[in-house]
Order: C-alpha cells, then sequence, then structure tokens
C-alpha cells in the first residue's frame, strides 16, 4: 500500500489502465469464442487447458558459482 | 536464477525455437549448424549436420518428431528430432528464409529470397508422417509469388489454409495456401521490414517487430494493429510471454555499425513491455551484440535469446516475476 502511495499513480491513470484492461478482456473473450466455434466446425473438441497435476519434480538444482569474470568495456 | 550461456555456436543465431513441452530449445546459426539443448540446465542434446550454408530458420512439429530448416544453401531439410538423421532435402532455386509447421504437423510453409531472376515464392510442401518421414514428395503442393513487396517471416495463420505474412515495406498479409490470392492486408502495419512475426498460443492475435524500431501486435483475423510498442533502436524480434502480460522485444543496431557505437548505451538488452499498457517493464542485459532472436517457453517459466554474439542466454524466472503486480490488481487476461 505504501508503495502504491509512493508510486504517486494519478487517480486517472488508474482508470486509464482500467479501462485499456476492460477493452482488452471484452476482445479476449470474444476471440476465445470464435476459436472454440471455430474448432467445433472443424470437429475438434475445443482446446481445454490440460491438467498440470501429474508432473513431479524431483532435481534440486543447486546454483553455485565457480568462477565470474565481469569484462570491462574501455572506450 | 542466473542465466545458462550456451555456448556451441561459432557465429551469429538466427531463430530459436522452444519445442511444445519446452524442455527442448533448438538453435540455428550463420555457421551452418542446428543445435538442440536441455533447456533446463543447458546441456547440448545433439547437432543437426547438413546443411552447407546460414541456416536462417528452424521449426520443431508439435510432437517433437520432426525438425524442419531453411538455409541460404538453397535447401529445406526434414530431421528426425530424435536421431539427429536428415530425412529429406528439397531443392530449391534460391536461399530458404522462414519455416513453419502448420498445426496440425502436416504441412511446411516456406520462403524463399528473392534472387538472380527467381522471384520470392511462398511455398506449402505436405509432411508425410507415415513410415520413417524419409518419403516426401518432391513438388510443393502449392505455391505463388506474393506480387509487390516480398515476404521476410511467415506461418499459418488462425484457420486452416491461411498464410500469415510479414514483408520487407512493413506489410503484413493473409494469403489463400491453395490459390495464392492475397486475401486479406494491412499495407502500413510498419513502416520498415518486419524482421519477425510470433502467434499467440491460440494463433487469434500475433505480434511483429520491425527496424522500425516498434513491435505491434495485431488481430490474426483483421490484421488490424492493437497495440503499438514504441522502442529506440531497430527490433529483430518480438515473443509473447504465456500467463504474463508482457512482450519480449531484441534488437540492436545493424551488425555493422556496432563498432562504431559505444556498447555503454545498452542497445542490446531484452525489453520486456506490457502488452496492454504499451509501457516498457523492464530490461535485461548480457549480449555483446544486438539480440537477433528471441523465444518464450511454452508454459511461461523460461526465455531465451540467440545473439549477433553468437551466443544463446536461457533465463528462467525468479518467483517474484510471476507475484509482481507493478500495476496493482489489475491484470488482463492472457
Amino acid at each position: 500500500e505504501d508503495i502504491a502511495e509512493e508510486s504517486n499513480v494519478s487517480a486517472e491513470l488508474i482508470a486509464h489502465r482500467k479501462r485499456l484492461v476492460d477493452e482488452w478482456n471484452a476482445w479476449r473473450s470474444r476471440c476465445k469464442k470464435e476459436v472454440a466455434d471455430e474448432r467445433r466446425k472443424r470437429g475438434k473438441k475445443a482446446n481445454e487447458p490440460e491438467p498440470e497435476a501429474a508432473k513431479e519434480e524431483i532435481a534440486v538444482w543447486i546454483d553455485e558459482v565457480i568462477e565470474q569474470i565481469e569484462e570491462e568495456i574501455m572506450d | 536464477m542466473r542465466p545458462i550461456l550456451l555456448q556451441g555456436h561459432e557465429r551469429s543465431l538466427t531463430q530459436i525455437k522452444f519445442n511444445a513441452e519446452g524442455d527442448l530449445l533448438f538453435t540455428c546459426s550463420k555457421d551452418h549448424i542446428i543445435n538442440v539443448w536441455y533447456s533446463h540446465n543447458g546441456e547440448r542434446l545433439g547437432t543437426y549436420d547438413g546443411h552447407n550454408g546460414t541456416v536462417w530458420t528452424v521449426d520443431v512439429d508439435s510432437q517433437s518428431h520432426f525438425l524442419i530448416s531453411g538455409s541460404a544453401d538453397n535447401t529445406l531439410r526434414l530431421w528426425a528430432v530424435a536421431t539427429g538423421k536428415c530425412l529429406y532435402t528439397w531443392e530449391l532455386p534460391t536461399a530458404v528464409k522462414r519455416v513453419a509447421f502448420s498445426e496440425d504437423d502436416d504441412q511446411v510453409v516456406c520462403i524463399t529470397e528473392q534472387r538472380m531472376g527467381h522471384q520470392g515464392a511462398i511455398r506449402i510442401f505436405d509432411i508425410n508422417r507415415e513410415g520413417d518421414g524419409t518419403d516426401q514428395s518432391e513438388e510443393p503442393s502449392s505455391m505463388f509469388n506474393p506480387v509487390g513487396s516480398k515476404p521476410t517471416v511467415c506461418t499459418f495463420a488462425h484457420t486452416p489454409g491461411m498464410i500469415l505474412t510479414g514483408h520487407e515495406s512493413g506489410k503484413v498479409a493473409l494469403f489463400d495456401a491453395k490459390t495464392g490470392e492475397e486475401v486479406n492486408n494491412n499495407e502500413r502495419a510498419h513502416m520498415d521490414v518486419v524482421t519477425d512475426l510470433q502467434l499467440s498460443p491460440d494463433r487469434s492475435y500475433f505480434i511483429t517487430s520491425s527496424k522500425d524500431k516498434t513491435a505491434r501486435i495485431h488481430d490474426t483475423r483483421t490484421l488490424a494493429v492493437l497495440k503499438t510498442l514504441q522502442t529506440e533502436t531497430p527490433l529483430n524480434s518480438a515473443a509473447i510471454a504465456p500467463n504474463r502480460p508482457y512482450v519480449l522485444l531484441g534488437g540492436g543496431q545493424e551488425a555493422m555499425s556496432v563498432t562504431t557505437t559505444s556498447l555503454r548505451q545498452g542497445k542490446f538488452e531484452t525489453r520486456f513491455w506490457h502488452k496492454v499498457f504499451e509501457e516498457e517493464v523492464g530490461r535485461v542485459k548480457g549480449h555483446f551484440g544486438p539480440i537477433n532472436t528471441i523465444a518464450v517457453h511454452p508454459s511461461g517459466k523460461t526465455y531465451a535469446s540467440g545473439g549477433e554474439d553468437g551466443f544463446v542466454r536461457v533465463h528462467h524466472f525468479d518467483e517474484s516475476y510471476f507475484k509482481a503486480k507493478p500495476y496493482g490488481d489489475i491484470e488482463p487476461e492472457d
């Protein structure tokens, strides 16, 4: 909240952004409907998002810096 | 997490592509070679060796079964992803500048360059997926020469049988794949060469980058420009980040003028832009030359950039990238 306060974003700008997002979302829902209709016409099942449940992550990545060379660019 | 540097190319990168699962990254280069890497750790899995010229372009099918590549040696080649074996070679009159698989993997589209009495052409080949993949027909299923400005980038559009193109003049267009008829166009999509074109996951919109220093988001059906991202450097590549409202842009000055300009100007950064608000939100540096090509993992958790410097950099996004809400709770749909 403090950051939001500090960023000093005017109510006007927030309203403007809200409008942009609303427009975008309205357009996206139209697109998604069209895509689904299109797929049905082609005799395909609508592309339902697949559940990502079956994934198992075992690997643990150890991120170790062995050597770091910083190249300085001389003019 | 620290970026992973992929060192395996001796010359500049031309195109990079993730497969559908995102576990593999394909990279092609002016050094005539195509490499494939594990995207999670940057280990090189293999090489597709056979082209005798710059490999301009590469694409992988949705099954990660076949790879298609186009080169300055005037050939289009089909490869087995798993074995690295070249399955079929199409000999064409000029260099192949861009290739793409269709959504169903049963066709590829390619652009051949305009040169020495040959017009720039778009060809569509049927891919026979039966057997081991070596039994392909030599002739394209269709071919046409777009009149006017020559095409630089292409892909299959939102509906089957429709080809989406970007042109040297800055035009974007839709062609009927069978008849070659220009179904729709937007002559003034860009003011200069269209350098890259990448579709959203459902193909309903796409992003283009251009030498005119802008990237633009277009509706695939109408070709109307929805968003314009104005930068201060010529752009070579633009990619859409799934699951976050961002697009990634890369570019830099022409390779020729690099030596005359200080690297300190920071022209070689991947820029993150908010695709709805048309505002820049961040930059990632690292390359020592212009960024030629950018690809985002299909899940949006990783991205990679290929540079004129011959390096590919793979970045796994931090947790904070997914949590951060720089614009508060206003979050657009994907």
